[in-house]
């Protein structure tokens, strides 16, 4: 964690909030978050970078979760994570980390489709293929725009024996997981705080509904929920910051899919109608929510995942590998 | 959908988005945590836990006093108390790790669990002197138990109705009243019990705690044997018990404000996510030779949530480890860990394939203890209801 981590988060918290409130178009605000540095936030210092760790990076993209920011700036950092580690020298314009791919080398050439966010907007894309990362020029794609459930854009990038550099393996869902993990920590906080609000301030029966405890069930539900994902993000990006953190991002990634649809159902639910309408922000925060559960690892792909790790380690030596991994990264 | 009238007239974003109710801590016990863990280890292999594999489910609900007994000589129980009164001065969150892995082995830690865990910080707290010295050494061996006296027939999650009554004697108190799903009364040397000595303003005030030695006369232990055939929990009866005023813990009329810090305590350890860990272990030794992908999934998800609350577990240790206060903290944990440890055996037994629960392996013997005793995790302690009630008043709703 960086020192300067309280002022990062100021000055992230200031830009996102005026950036959602201004309503800003795409490429005026992915201008004002690359001037502010925020996409190379894990880029060392001596490279142009802020030279900060992932738990710098948890906390930035928790609040642009919080937000509800509009822009590809988790994809990003984690691209420029992933270029790093497969040595790969940085490169002027957008680059994203892909979704998902279907695609193939024929020889040296790239074939085949990738699921990229912000394609349209991207100069270059990662993507992971069979056993090696490649990184391609998006000009060499055929773009089909399409959109999340926020309307934010998810496009399918087709190559066509295009030139791509490649590298060793890196499985680069796990970094995406992370950064999603954070978002989705960023956004199940910011919905329950309007949540709350919302149940304190309206009144039916005579009394504010958060007086009814069925209501306050459900948010203190909700509230655990939002609580644990926030707990998991931030030990799975310490842990990213010791060393192999597969483990832990895929628990909470895992996690963090199941509180993102409780979260979003008991938001709804609080805020009545009035939550259904474009008018009302909320949204902002659960249509995103419902699309992250989905990227980078849902439930299933992530518990197949944990679940081979888990008997790898047998019966016997389940909880002595999951508490000697945290001792580790505890630094005890 | 009703129409409704606009009451978001505009987009109204609102500053710091963070409701922070959850503090993370980091957990740093002091010293060589691995060593520590490998003792722990070593210990539990010295002394093999007699009884079938039923007794590793909810162990921290299983007594066995030699075990005990062999716990306290090698200084694990009391590990934090002072030199003095029979502790080991040992740093809280070590004395977390040894909790810990003694619950994931399923070490029958039933015996002394409540005098460890609050009966004795109560005293350390609150006790006097000569309180202290004639009953913590003893704790700390493992060999005097006790067990806590705060539900009453009409004081369940309500606390504040407690009934029995205090009276003042010459030299002391006579107590009369009756108490209820008082957990290893039969087994215990004294009680610690909340009693009402006045009538208070509020319902709150007017409460004491005392020790109650369960071998005076007028207290009488009837079991109450539970649905799984077990008998865990008492009614204890209190007719004309006399006891002399230097039983008293604390001051008089202070006893909402003590049973509350206990209440902390009794909620923020880890036994409230991992009284059903040894069904994960059976369901991964299953696995070993068996490459279903239903079950490595299902394994998946209990492990990442094992994971999570475990987190969650050692921050709020960490919290209260710092003298801070962890109420709401644990409140969620607890309610989070009990909703885990209920929904695996539930899950487990509608996910296997062929599952005999009266089958001799020691899965289905497992498994079998757990879907029976599992209402009970979100009911001892506090109730599910009771702990979201504390969560809602953190989030500022009541």
């Amino acid at each position: 964690m960086s020192e300067s981590l309280p002022l990062l988060c100021e000055t992230a918290e200031k830009l996102f909030r005026d950036l959602a409130e201004r309503q800003a178009p795409f490429a005026a605000a992915w201008a004002e978050i690359e001037a502010a540095g925020f996409p190379l936030l894990l880029t060392p210092e001596v490279e142009g970078g802020f030279g900060g760790d992932w738990q710098d990076a948890f906390a930035v993209l928790r609040i642009a979760g919080a937000h509800a920011l509009a822009a590809p700036l988790a994809e990003a950092i984690a691209a420029a994570h992933v270029s790093r580690r497969a040595g790969w020298a940085p490169r002027d314009g957008l680059t994203v980390i892909a979704t998902s791919s279907a695609a193939a080398f024929v020889g040296d050439r790239f074939t085949g489709t990738v699921a990229a966010p912000w394609g349209r907007a991207a100069t270059y894309v990662i993507a992971r293929v069979s056993d090696r990362v490649v990184r391609l020029a998006v000009a060499d794609a055929a773009i089909t725009e399409s959109a999340n459930t926020a309307g934010d854009p998810r496009d399918a990038l087709r190559f066509d024996g295009a030139a791509a550099e490649d590298a060793a393996d890196d499985d680069i869902a796990l970094w995406g997981a992370l950064a999603r993990t954070a978002q989705i920590a960023g956004a199940l906080d910011a919905a329950l705080s309007l949540s709350i609000t919302y149940a304190n301030e309206r009144v039916q029966f005579g009394k504010p509904i958060g007086k009814f405890q069925a209501v306050q069930q459900s948010l203190a539900e909700f509230a655990e929920e939002a609580a644990a994902v926030n707990c998991a993000g931030r030990a799975a990006a310490c842990a990213a910051d010791c060393g192999d953190a597969s483990m832990e991002i895929a628990a909470a990634k895992l996690r963090a899919g199941q509180a993102a649809a409780i979260g979003a159902r008991v938001a709804h639910q609080v805020h009545g109608a009035i939550g259904f309408t474009h008018e009302h922000e909320l949204h902002r925060y659960t249509t995103r929510l419902t699309s992250w559960r989905s990227e980078y690892g849902n439930e299933r792909s992530w518990s197949a995942y944990l679940g081979a790790w888990a008997v790898q380690q047998g019966a016997d030596g389940l909880w002595p590998a999951i508490v000697a991994r945290a001792d580790v990264q505890n630094g005890s | 959908m009703t129409p409704h009238i606009v009451v978001a007239g505009r987009l109204a974003l609102r500053d710091a988005r963070s409701v922070e109710t959850f503090s993370i801590r980091p957990f740093r016990p002091p010293g060589d945590v691995a060593q520590l863990r490998r003792d722990v280890r070593a210990f539990l292999r010295e002394h093999q836990p007699v009884g079938g594999a039923a007794r590793r489910a909810n162990c921290w609900a299983v007594g066995d006093s030699a075990f005990s007994r062999a716990l306290g000589a090698a200084g694990y129980i009391g590990m934090i108390w002072p030199k003095a009164y029979g502790g080991h001065e040992r740093h809280p969150l070590e004395r977390y790790v040894v909790l810990e892995e003694l619950l994931a082995a399923g070490a029958p830690v039933g015996m002394h669990w409540i005098a460890d865990r609050q009966s004795g910080p109560l005293l350390l707290r609150y006790g006097t002197e000569a309180q202290r010295q004639t009953y913590l050494p003893a704790m700390a061996r493992g060999e005097l138990h006790a067990c806590i006296g705060m539900s009453e027939p009409g004081a369940g999650s309500d606390l504040a109705s407690v009934r029995t009554r205090g009276e003042r004697t010459a030299d002391g108190w006579r107590i009369n009243g009756q108490k209820v799903w008082t957990t290893n009364a039969h087994n215990a040397h004294v009680m610690i019990a909340l009693v009402r000595t006045s009538e208070g303003e509020k319902r709150q005030d007017g409460l004491t705690q005392f020790l109650i030695e369960l071998d005076r006369p007028g207290v009488s232990v009837r079991p109450i044997v539970d649905l799984a055939g077990g008998h865990d929990f008492n009614e204890v009866f209190l007719d004309d018990v006399l006891i002399p005023d230097e039983n008293r813990i604390g001051a008089e009329g202070a006893g909402w404000k003590q049973v509350t810090a206990e209440l902390s305590l009794e909620r923020s350890g880890p036994e409230r996510y991992l009284s059903s860990y040894a069904l994960l272990v059976e369901l991964v030794r299953l696995a070993g030779g068996d490459a279903d992908p239903t079950l490595k999934a299902l394994i998946g998800r209990f492990t990442a949530e094992l994971w999570c609350l475990r987190q969650m577990s050692l921050s709020t240790a960490a919290k209260l480890a710092a003298g801070e206060d962890p109420a709401l903290e644990a409140a969620m944990v607890k309610d989070l860990g009990n909703s885990f440890e209920q929904e695996m055996p539930r899950v487990v037994q509608g996910a296997l394939e062929h599952i005999d629960l009266a089958a001799p392996a020691d899965l289905s013997r497992i498994l079998s203890v757990l879907l029976l005793v599992a209402p009970s995790f979100s009911l001892r302690g506090g109730t599910r209801e009771i702990l979201r009630g504390i969560v809602a008043r953190g989030l500022g709703l009541r």
